[in-house]
């Protein structure tokens, strides 16, 4: 210091001191600023204010510029370390907000289960409960008196199955909601989907109604996707055709834009342009006279999320002539032709 | 068929739900009166030692032991067709005990009806020992195992040696659930590659070239996520 005194005035060796105060309240504690500040007071006072040597001050003038030193170094400390503080609240504060969203955007999922819920007590009680006492009022016949049976059975077998189906069809939905379907996408051929979704039918009298359209001057197309659960969206797409009316369901595929395109088409009444959005809602029904009394209206809303889950989707569209269109999409797939070919 | 005496073959149940056991039973007991029970799977391999049994019908979820170890154990003492009750979304499971040996599955709820047929067809068979037919005839498809041809009303069809290969392996054992892995094996004779991909698309060609309406198979028979079977309609 004592070295540096002939080439340093005493304002520039201010500067240097403010430097140092200002860099320890920025690194750190606001404490360690204001030590610095009074050691810097203290070091020009000895180190540069004649008399030199000593914490005697001389000047007024010197005085003043020690308590001017002095004070900047503490005010310069302070804004700093209030700016410090403003980050930090500003930076809790955005911690808040983020938090708070999160809490509501869980809120609001926990809402939608609970709605959910709701509905599905409502309709698992009414629905389930059809078949359950239809069961139970013919299983108490057979009981009573053992006559009939035969035919009374075959009643009970067949809403045993309707129940069996709703069951199947609220736990996949929950399944569905829950996020926990695990698909199994593979390569598969668009006509053993087909094939298999027909085979659904076999030994069912209304099997006969159903047409298929394949293009077999054309290689085979292929998909990639989970054949279990493809083959639930079709049977539940030509199963909803085949009820809706009495005239034949054609079934045809078609690839484009990498795609394949499944398309069940019937000659019912169709969807009311009202109603085209929501028969894809769990438990919709649609209005008027009742084609699907007991059903749990969950078939076309897992048909959609099932498709959606692997990459697909499901489509209504009005069928030109009359009736309805649905198209349910997935994704094809590419594969070397001299592998296939050969 | 019905001429062999029925009561001589001995099944065995293993299934932990009482309900269901008495539901096999009495979908089975009029054909096969002689129906041993196990609710465990432990229990279950036991009475495979002990009993001996000509046929087993296995549950996949059995709450001791796992079902893939329960079917390896057993197949590892008898070579009796297993059947195994499996439910939705078990696929995989399914998969794994096909391969470790079991010889078919039925999807729980099934019909009584149902699960008489797959038992009267795995125990005949059992009986018959297979590969020995050299022409197979199946809804006017005839298949010639040694002259590896196969006809439909006397016109030759043109298959791949790859096509001829996979049917080859489908006929050997009518009725037999062939998982995709297991075809795959048998025809490519590899475990894995690339080909595998192309197993499906094998097999629809091949059915364009031997299936009356190949978009409503009745030969070759899709068990979906699972695999193939041949199977010869009546």
């Amino acid at each position: 210091m004592r070295e540096a005194r002939p080439n340093l005035e005493q304002a520039h060796a201010s500067f240097v001191y403010i430097l140092l105060v200002l860099g320890a309240a920025a690194s750190g504690e606001q404490w360690l600023g204001i030590l610095v500040a009074v050691l810097g007071f203290l070091a020009i006072n000895y180190f540069f204010q004649p008399p030199f040597d000593t914490l005697t001050v001389g000047e007024p003038s010197d005085l003043l510029a020690l308590v001017a030193f002095l004070s900047t170094a503490l005010v310069a400390n302070t804004l700093l370390a209030r700016a410090r503080t403003e980050a930090e609240r500003a930076r809790k504060h955005a911690e808040e907000i983020e938090t708070l969203s999160q809490e509501v955007r869980h809120a609001e999922a926990l809402r939608e289960a609970s709605r959910l819920k709701d509905i599905l007590m409502a309709s698992v009680s009414h629905d389930l409960r059809t078949p359950l006492t239809a069961i139970r009022a013919i299983a108490q016949d057979i009981a009573a008196d053992g006559s009939d049976a035969t035919a009374r059975a075959e009643i009970i077998v067949g809403q045993a199955d309707r129940l069996g189906k709703m069951v199947a069809d609220v736990l996949d939905l929950s399944r569905l909601k829950a996020g926990a379907f695990t698909m199994h996408a593979e390569v598969n051929t668009a006509e053993d989907l087909l094939g298999a979704t027909v085979r659904q039918f076999s030994g069912v009298p209304d099997a006969r109604r159903i047409e298929t359209i394949i293009d077999y001057s054309q290689p085979a197309l292929v998909g990639t996707f989970d054949f279990v659960q493809s083959l639930r969206v079709m049977t539940n797409l030509v199963d909803n055709a085949l009820r809706c009316s009495h005239d034949a369901v054609t079934i045809s595929v078609t690839q484009m834009n990498g795609s394949l395109s499944f398309q069940i088409a019937d000659r019912g009444p169709g969807v009311l342009v009202t109603e085209r959005d929501r028969i894809f809602d769990a438990f919709y029904r649609p209005v008027g006279p009742a084609a699907d009394a007991g059903a749990a209206g969950l078939g076309l809303s897992i048909a959609r999320q099932l498709a959606e889950a692997q990459g697909g989707s499901v489509r209504y569209s009005v069928r030109p002539g009359g009736g309805s269109i649905f198209t349910f999409e997935l994704p094809s797939a590419m594969l070397e032709p001299e592998e296939t070919s050969e | 068929m019905t001429s062999v005496a029925a009561e001589h073959y001995r099944l065995l149940v293993i299934e932990d739900e009482v309900d269901i056991r008495r539901a096999v039973g009495a979908a089975l007991r009029d054909q096969h009166p002689a129906i041993i029970e196990a609710s465990t799977g432990q229990a279950g391999v036991e009475a495979v030692d002990a009993s001996h049994p000509d046929l087993v019908i296995l549950d996949l979820g059995l709450p001791d032991l796992d079902g893939l170890a329960v079917c390896e154990r057993i197949r590892a003492m008898t070579a009796a067709p297993i059947i195994v009750l499996t439910a939705r979304h078990t696929e995989s499971d399914t998969v794994a005990l096909l391969n470790a040996g079991a010889d078919d599955y039925i999807t729980k709820p099934f019909s009584t009806q149902e699960l008489a047929a797959r038992v009267a067809a795995q125990l005949r068979r059992a009986r018959v020992p297979h590969a020995e037919h050299e022409v197979i005839v199946a809804d006017g498809l005839s298949i010639d195992v040694h002259r590896r041809q196969a006809s439909r009303d006397g016109n030759v069809i043109r298959l791949t040696p790859i096509e001829w290969e996979l049917l080859s392996v489908l006929v050997s054992d009518p009725g037999r659930v062939f998982t995709h892995q297991q075809l795959f094996a048998a025809v490519w004779k590899r475990a894995f590659g690339d080909a595998r991909l192309y197993l499906r698309v094998h097999v629809t060609n091949l059915r364009r070239k031997i299936e009356r309406n190949p978009a409503d198979p009745r030969l070759i028979i899709t068990e979906p996520g699972v695999g193939y079977r041949f199977i010869s309609p009546p």
